[in-house]
This record gives C-alpha cells, structure tokens and sequence, in this order.
C-alpha cells in the first residue's frame, strides 16, 4: 500500500468510517455503531479485509459474514498484509475520520480483552479508534448519550470538543464525568475535584460552571452543544462504567495519552474491559503550551 | 487630550543607564515633592520613565510568564487590583477564549429574581475592554505569533503590569506595555494606561475601547443631558440596582504619539455599549500611549453620583494622569510601613505573605462603614461577595494590628448591622443579636437554602439556621480590636452594644437542663461536616467567653463612662441583673472538656463516632469521596473546631490543653475548608513544632498560588490570607495581646532566618524581628508612648519611643532585654 500524493481534489475527498473485518461473526458487530457513525458525520462506511486470503467477489460475503444489506451504500475492499499495519495505513491514507473495530474477535477471548490487532491499531492509529464489545451483536446503535470521562488536566479537554462535536451532529446529551480520587493530577492548570469546599452552598455551582467552561474552551468544543458535568467518587475506571451503565451511555469518549501499559492507564483498560457501550478513543498529547516563542528578558520600565 | 512626549527607546536607555531599582526604593521613602531623583528624569510631561518601573526585588513582584489558558481564571483572580471600594480582576484588556472580566463596587448588591437565589456583588461594566489593530490586525494572543508576554503584580507599588510581543502573519513586530491600578489615592478612580511600539515597522495603529455590555441584567444607560461626546470630553453610564442604589462610572481615554497630534478619535453608541476609536500613523520608532481613566461613585456617597463620577473624573485628569498613578503608589508605600513583611531564608514563604498582604490592603476600606469583605473580597463573583465569620476570626486581626482605621470600619459594618442580627435571633426565638452567617448590604441572612451538588443531589443548607458561633465571633473581634488600640469612642458607641447584644444572644441560647449545666443545642460549629449537633465545643467556649466580655464591658462602662452608660443601658432596656445572670450561664456552660485527658469533645456524642484513616496524599475534599452521610458518622472533621480554641483563647487554658488537643484532633482533621491550615499553622507554632507549622504554613500558602488546583478561579481565599498572616505573627512570631504591651513566644521555622514585620499597638508602630542562630526578637518601637515587651515565661521591659530593644536566648531560657542602638 503506497501512501497517495496529497492533491488539493484529495483536500476535498469525502471522509470515510473505516471498519476492518476478519471473517468472524464478532468482527460484525462492529458495523452498527459505525454506520451509526458514518451517518453522523455523514462519512462514507468503508470495510476493509486485510489478510493474507484474497476472496473472489461471490465469496466475499460469506467469508466475511456479511449480508447484502450491511453492504449496501458501502465500499469494500481486499487488501493483503499484516492486519495492524495495513488498517492503520488505510485509515491515514483515506484520512478516515475513525476506525470502528471490535475489542476482540477471537471466541475465546475473556470480555473486553483487547485483541492483538485492536492493541496494534489502537497504539498506531493516528484517528480516533472507536473500539465495540463484540457481545452488542447487531442491535441497531443510534447515539444519544455522550459521556466524557474527565480527570482535570487540560490534556483531558481535548476529548470534550470532539466529542462536543458527535453529540451536536446526533443531537444528543453530552455529559463531562469527573471522578474524585484520592490523588490530583500534577499537569499545570488541572481543574479537578476541589480540595476545599469551604461553603458547599456557593463551591457546587462555580466549581460546575468553571469546570465544564475550561473543558469546552480548552477542548475547543462548539458553544451550542449543551453539558452537564457530574462528580462520582471512587475507582475512576468502575465509576465510569458504573456511571454509563446507569446513564445508558451509547458512547464513552475517552482521552487516551497513548500508554497502554497497567500500571499507568489504568482507568483506560479498566473502560475498555467493562464498558456498557462503545468507546471512542482520542488520542492527545499534552496542550501545546502557549510559550512564547522569544523571551521579553528583564521586566522593563517604558 | 494628551499628547505627551515619549520615545519608544526610552525603555533600552533606562536599562543601560543604571538601577531603575534603587531608584524606585528611593521615591517611596521620600515625601511628596522631595524627590529630586524621579523629578530631574522627568520628561517635562510628568511621565518619568524611572517613575514607571516594575519594582525590581523579586519578592515583591508575582510574575506570570507566557500564557496558558489553562490558568487563566486563577491569573485574573491573584492579578486583581483593589482597594477596597472597587476590585478590578487580572483580565487580558483585549480577551480571550477565557478571559472573564469583572469590577466589582465593594457592598452594592444586586437581587435575583429566580426562587431560592441570593443576593450577589455587582459587576459593572468592563472599562478595560481594549482592542489594538495593526493594519487592521487584530493582536491577541491566540492569533499570530507569540514573542513574549509577561504579567507583573507588583505587590510593592500596587499595580498590575503586562509586557507582551507579538508578530503579526506578515512579520510586523509589536511590544506591548500596560500598567492598571485602582487607587488607593482616590478610591473612586481606576486607571489602566497601553503603549503600543511598532518595532519594525510604521504603520496605521488603531485601538478600540467598548464600555458595556449589560452585567447582571441591569440596563446602564447614559444619564440625561450626558450624551456621549459632548463638551466634557467623557462617558458617564449609570444604573439603579433593584435594592436601591444607583452606581455611576464616567471615563476618558487620552492617547498620544511622541510629539505628535493625538490620535482620530470617534465615539460609536451601540445597542448596549458605547465604542471609543482612537486611529493613528505611528512612524518608526515612535509609540502610541493610550490612557483610560475611570471614576466610580454611588449614592452611597452622593446624591448624585454621575455628576460626581464625572467632576471626580475632570479633576483627576487636571491633576495629570501622571500625579494620580503617583498618589496611589504613595499611599501604597504607606501601607506597606505599616504592615511590612520580610522573611530571610524563605523566599516563597516571603511572597506568600506579601501576597497575603497586598490581597487584604486591597480588600478594604476605611472609608466606608457599611461594607465588610466578603469571601474571595473583590477579586471574583464566587461566593456572590457575602461576608462570612471568616472576615472578623481570620481577616480583621490584620487591619486591627496594621491599619486601625480599616479594622474599625468593619466592625461598624457589624455595628450597623446589628438591626438585622436582632431580627434573627427574634425569628429563631432568642434575645439579643445574633448575625447573618451570610450577611450583605442588610445584614439581613443570605445563606442560600439548597445546594445542588454534582453528583446531581439537592442538599439543604442548614449554616444559615445552625451556625451561631458567628455572633461570638464579632464579640471577638470587637474586643480583640479594642484591647489592640484602646479606641474609648468606638467601644462606647458600638462595641460594647455589639459584645452585650450578643451576650444576651447566648443567655437565651443555652438552657440551663436537669444536669445542672447549660446546654446549646441543635447548632453546627465550624466543622460543618457535622451538623445539628449538641455542645459544640468551638461554640459553647466562645459563648461562654462571650458573656464573660459582656460582663466586663457592662462593668468597664459603668465605671469609666457612666454618663454613657446610663444612656445606652436605656437604650438598650438593661436589666440591672443582667450581668449576674450572664456570668453564672457562662459558668455552667458545659463545654465538653474532661479535666483528666485534659481534651474537649468536639461534640456531646463525638469520641463515639468511626475512626476513618486520612489519606497522607492530596485528595479532594474528604466530603466529596467519603460522602456527607458516612462523614457524619464519623471522627473526619472539616476544619480547626476545638483546634480553634487554641489559637483564639490561648490564654484561657493550660499549654498542656492545647497540647493534648492539638494532638488529637490534628490527625483528624481533613482540612476541607480553606481556613484550616493557617490555623493549623499557628497552633503547631505555639506549641514549637516548627516542621509541622512550616508545612502546614506552605499547605496554606498554596491555597492561591498552586498552579494545579484551579481554586483561586473564583476569587481569591481572603480569609486563607489573612490566617497566613496570623500564622506568622501569632504563630512564628507568637505574639499576643496585653494590657500593658505585647507579648512574644517566638517558634521560627528552620528555613527562616529571620522574619520582621511592622504593627501597631495602641498608637504606636513597631517593627518586629525575631530570628535564628542566635534564636533573638527585637523590638523597635517607631513612636508614641513607652509600652511594655514581654516573652511568654521570660524577661519583661519597658521600651521607649525610637528605640530598639533586643532579647536572646540561650538553650531553653530568655536573657533580658538589651537596648541596642536605635
């Protein structure tokens, strides 16, 4: 697969949901949420098969456990290679706007295991990976509840406008979760749990107001799509499983800063194994500081 | 308008010519119209470039560098400038994606209409508002390119200064320069000056300045027959809160390019705001300086307010914009003689106290007798500006000690009042004053009932109902103000109503019960994690020396002012048995205290709550993750409750008391409020745990300047301030209270090689130090009258006026007092 030569009708090319497929009937129950997807950001549903078997065009659907109807309106395409690589190299040179894929496909994978090939996309990709229990089958997904788990740090934020941005396409709730644990995060300009709650009574309903403000300015999230924010306690990986079980999340976007390692993303694998719904996954770096570029040197007089 | 002289390399040629900081030192220990220095720099126009210079000494300047939105909230809220009549916050002229402007006039209010709201502080219009475009190019600091941009509080002269460069998409480079204050010359004016240098280019500058839009739903309309531009060259705007009063602002903008004509200057009236345009050609080298002056006044003070925000505002601008700025740094260098800080070894801990300081000169006025401070001062909207215990326990005793004048004025606040804290205690079925927990304008309660919390529950708020201990806390203050200066009018004619009418409060707030003691019941002390609760012991001990003060003030009248006496004993029905009455409710009090553990239950019911571990890390609010219903079930306390006692009554009990409690219920405490470790501090102080002080001094000095809490976003924690203040003074320092002088037991941390700080007592101004290696005190006694110095179990001495006295310590034990030379 050679990278294609970036032209400005490329600029132009409609957006594709990119959904990798291996045959299984799990792989499948990826499609709903992303034809979901596809029509919120009015994107085109491409599936793609990567493997090492080419299948003849009156093969195809049934190796890949597809009806004709979840392929209408799509495109599907064959391609030979490593699996990981070649799904993260078609959603760069399609500049995909997601790839949708199952946690895992395998049958003998323990609930919300992270497959092989998910870990390898979700490591690589460099568009947000929307990663769906294969246990959801083929129920119909249609978003309505957003929920945005948020630990304070200005990184966090970049999870909010985008998902701001799904939620005004669909119309639907957007809620920031933030979970009080024991321990604040130490990235300058955190906004977390307040240590002090001198005066409940007035701390509530500013801390609210200036919480879910940084969060819509730094995430650069749209001004008219409305959000609540709400506080739970405890581990934060089961308070936000518990939180979107409660709420009927239809989608957990999360802030992921690419470390996938237990000891420390441990809310992240905690969500990805028991989440009630899908999870979308941005990937962000720390804030860009707003350093300047030159130093004033010593503070002068005029 | 202006059209002063000023070169763009003004700035280069201070720099290379020599100590803009010495220089700047000098003019503040010189009287007006000595200072030669800053007069032969001049440039004939009164804008002396060694005039207008950041102070140099890093432990006077709070800096931010570079620009984070992140942050901003917090930034505004510490960069605030006040004066105690009105707070402008730290926001960016031209705004940004966060910026939040507000200027708060101290004690104007305004109603919400919705059910269940509150009172909040009124914001009015943002007279800052200032956009600068080069070529049509708006700068802002999220556009372009940024070079440098630099924030100064300059605690030292009492103004706000920003230094920022910017590069614009074709190149063109730009260096920006302002400086904002609010006066404390003239605390009716606000003043914020920009000087706009095109570095490498010259080229069409323009600045654009919008007054308005509507703040707190309240029209500001232009008064009649002030139209904007007519012949007084300025814009008034006024509005009518719905609680009856009107506010005033009138302001002018003058700008200036070197030698030049000034600037096209356009009025626009919008919809709901009125835009000022100032456009130049502003040649290579040269620099735009553009000036907004604003004056503020409301019927408060005058009948009619926008004639004399506009008078007020004329005269300053004949004075000369450059005499104003000048007037405030003045009686910024007065205050700060009378309530310097300096700390040797500890920087941080330096600025923090100087941090703390400016926040509280900037937090009150003098002048005024109907405001008070509220929680987070003029600094932000959170806490809606309502006044709390917080200002009589944790931030008066700072005025009290370095500015009388101010001390007074709140506790008049309290004084007038006292109408309201009467009505209260009628309401809830007692004699007496017994004073909002939430007070404002009125003094009328203002506790909001509910709370909504994030988690989505509806609380009831009960402080406005339960929390009593407020009225002993006024008591406190009125005393502790009058033991401090011996000021015999006001004890007279106010604090003595207020420490009887809240004597009477108690009286008929504890019932005398089969056991023979009186109990207060159902009431919330300061650990407010545990509500309705019997026998608080922070409550029932600061009740207990409540009545005990009425007594001695009633006795104090009668025998000293009788002819006043008699007079208010018949304004206020006095009942001869008043007093007896009084002492023996004080006595039977039961206040939890077992003589053999030598501790105080919190509570009647408290030693048989669950012990819960405190996490050693930085949580949030133990409240948040334990949960309201779990906490009062358990020992988890919120703030210095019995701990409390201590450091106000620490003369009233035993060191082995304080001991035994520190001990016990510091372990306990979840510091959940705000006001906790500076108490902490200063108890830890006492008792000579100089590691635990210093830490818990630090935890209190983060509150604000931590850059990873986010919780100054509201407003700074005015109280936090001032008990860091105390922590230092009371705590480091140890001072106390005498009849004849003051007494010192100084605990100085490690880190502290020598801390000094100037008070005053009864009149007299002194500098203190105290210090390490040799552990020593010196007392320098500035003026006035001898007075007495004592160290608590050592030597005592009379010192005189313009001298300095000095005591060391050898091991454990106090050498006399030495007179060393003055």
């Amino acid at each position: 697969m050679q990278p294609t030569s970036q032209t400005g009708t490329e600029a132009a090319a409609p957006s594709t949901i990119l959904v990798p497929l291996d045959g299984s009937i799990q792989a499948t129950a990826a499609l709903p949420v992303a034809k979901g997807l596809a029509d919120l950001e009015e994107a085109t549903l491409r599936m793609i098969h990567v493997g090492t078997r080419h299948f003849p065009p009156h093969e195809v659907l049934r190796n890949l456990n597809l009806t004709p109807d979840q392929l209408a309106g799509s495109v599907l395409d064959q391609l030979s290679g490593p699996a990981g690589v070649g799904i993260v190299d078609q959603a760069r040179e399609q500049r995909s706007r997601a790839i949708v894929m199952c946690v895992h496909t395998g049958m003998d994978k323990p609930k919300g295991a992270l497959g092989s090939i998910a870990r390898e996309v979700l490591l690589n990709a460099a568009c947000p990976v929307v990663l769906v229990q294969p246990e959801r089958g083929l129920l119909p997904w249609r978003l309505r509840h957003v929920l945005v788990p948020h630990d304070g740090t200005p990184t966090s934020s970049a999870a909010v406008g985008r998902a701001a941005d799904l939620a005004r396409r669909g119309q639907a709730e957007l809620i920031v979760l933030h979970v009080a644990t024991e321990c604040c995060p130490g990235e300058t300009g955190t906004f977390a749990a307040p240590r002090y709650l001198d005066q409940p009574q007035h701390e509530w309903s500013t801390w609210a107001q200036e919480f879910l403000r940084r969060a819509q300015v730094l995430g650069e999230a749209p001004s008219d799509v409305p959000m609540r924010v709400f506080l739970a306690r405890g581990e934060a990986g089961q308070a936000i499983v518990d939180f979107a079980t409660r709420g009927n999340s239809d989608l957990i976007a999360l802030a992921w800063r690419g470390v996938l390692e237990p000891d420390r993303a441990a809310t992240a694998q905690m969500v990805l194994k028991h989440a009630p719904c899908p999870i979308i996954i941005y990937r962000v770096a720390p804030p860009a500081s707003e350093v300047p570029e030159a130093s004033l040197g010593p503070a002068r007089g005029w | 308008m202006w059209t002063g002289a000023y070169r763009s390399a003004a700035p280069t040629d201070i720099v290379a010519n020599g100590d803009r900081s010495a220089h700047n030192m000098h003019m503040y220990t010189t009287p007006e119209g000595e200072d030669g220095g800053a007069r032969r720099e001049d440039h004939g126009d009164g804008w002396s470039p060694a005039f207008l210079a950041p102070t140099r000494e890093p432990g006077w300047c709070l800096v931010e560098e570079g620009y984070s939105r992140a942050r901003e909230h917090e930034i505004e809220s510490l960069f605030t400038v006040a004066n105690g009549y009105i707070g402008t916050r730290g926001s960016l002229s031209e705004g940004g994606s966060m910026t939040n402007p507000a200027t708060f006039v101290a004690g104007v209010f305004v109603s919400n209409p919705e059910p269940d709201s509150v009172p909040g502080l009124l914001s009015i219009p943002d007279w800052t508002d200032l956009q600068v475009f080069v070529e049509r190019t708006r700068l802002s600091l999220e556009q372009g390119c940024l070079l440098g941009h630099r924030r100064i509080l300059d605690l030292r002269q009492g103004l706000l200064w920003r230094e920022w460069r910017h590069r614009d998409p074709v190149g063109r480079v730009t260096r920006l320069w302002s400086l904002r204050l609010a006066s404390l010359g003239d605390r009716h004016l606000l003043l914020q000056t920009t000087i706009v240098t095109p570095e490498n280019y010259a080229g069409r500058v323009q600045i654009e300045a919008r007054l308005g839009p509507l703040h707190n739903g309240l029209p500001w309309t232009v008064p009649p027959s002030m139209d904007p531009g007519d012949s007084s060259d300025s814009i008034v705007m006024q509005t009518t809160t719905g609680r009856g009063e009107t506010i005033a602002l009138a302001i002018a903008g003058e700008a200036g390019v070197g030698h030049m004509a000034g600037p096209a200057h356009a009025v626009e009236r919008l919809d709901e705001s009125i835009l000022e345009r100032w456009t130049c050609e502003v040649p290579f080298g040269e620099s735009l300086r553009m000036t907004r002056i604003v004056s503020v006044h409301s019927s408060r003070e005058t009948e009619r307010p926008s004639l004399a925000a506009r008078r007020r505002l004329a005269e300053a601008r004949e004075q000369g914009i450059p005499r104003v700025i000048r007037m405030h740094v003045e009686r910024w260098n007065d205050r700060w003689g009378a309530a310097g800080l300096e700390i040797l070894g500890d920087d941080e801990a330096q600025r923090a106290l100087r941090f703390a300081a400016y926040h509280l000169i900037s937090a009150a006025n003098p002048e005024d007798e109907r405001t008070s401070v509220g929680a987070r001062a003029l600094t932000g909207d959170s806490y809606k500006g309502h006044v709390f215990w917080d200002t009589e326990i944790y931030v008066l005793p700072f005025y009290t000690l370095t500015d009388p004048a101010t001390a007074r004025a709140l506790l008049m606040y309290r004084y007038r009042t006292l109408p309201s804290a009467r009505r209260k205690a009628r309401r809830l079925g007692y004699d007496g004053a017994l004073y909002a927990w939430e007070s404002t304008d009125t003094g009328e309660e203002t506790t909001p009932p509910v709370a909504v919390t994030p988690e989505g529950e509806v609380v009831r708020i009960l402080t406005g109902e339960q929390e009593h201990h407020i009225s002993a806390d006024v008591a406190y203050a009125v005393w502790q103000y009058w033991q401090a200066t011996g000021d015999e009018a006001f004890l007279v004619q106010a604090g003595a109503e207020m420490l009887i009418e809240s004597a009477r409060f108690w009286a008929s707030r504890a019932h005398l019960e089969s056991d023979g003691r009186h109990h207060i019941r159902r009431v919330i002390g300061p650990d407010e994690y545990h509500e309705t609760v019997d026998d608080n012991a922070y409550t029932n001990v600061m009740a207990q020396w409540n009545l005990r003060r009425g007594v001695d003030v009633v006795r104090l009248l009668q025998s000293r002012w009788p002819q006043e006496w008699a007079a208010a004993a018949g304004r206020l029905l006095f009942r001869a048995e008043e007093p007896e009455a009084w002492l023996r409710t004080a006595d039977s009090i039961e206040t939890g205290f077992d003589p053999h553990t030598r501790l105080f239950e919190q509570f009647h019911g408290y030693f048989g709550l669950e012990e819960i571990d405190l996490p050693k890390q930085r949580p949030p609010a133990i409240d948040v993750w334990l949960g309201r219903e779990r906490l009062q079930r358990s020992k988890p306390i919120k703030q210095a409750d019995v701990v409390a006692i201590s450091a106000l009554l620490w003369d009233q009990f035993p060191r082995e008391v304080h001991e035994a409690n520190f001990r016990y219920y510091e372990p306990r405490t979840a510091h959940g409020s705000s006001l906790s470790p500076a108490l902490h501090a200063m108890v830890a102080a006492r008792l000579g745990d100089a590691p635990l002080a210093e830490a818990y001094f630090r935890q209190a000095a983060e509150i604000d300047l931590a850059n990873n809490m986010g919780n100054a976003a509201g407003g700074v924690h005015i109280a936090a301030l001032g008990g860091l203040w105390q922590a230092a003074v009371f705590g480091m320092a140890g001072m106390r209270l005498r009849e004849s002088g003051l007494a010192f037991a100084p605990h100085v941390p490690a880190t502290w090689r020598r801390f000094s700080f100037s008070i005053q007592w009864r009149g007299r101004r002194l500098r203190v130090t105290v210090g390490r290696d040799p552990s020593h005190i010196e007392v320098h006694l500035l003026a006035d009258a001898p007075m007495e110095v004592e160290l608590i179990d050592g030597p005592r001495a009379v010192i005189h006026p313009g001298t300095r006295f000095r005591a060391e310590r050898d091991h454990r034990q106090w050498r006399a007092w030495e007179k060393t030379e003055a």
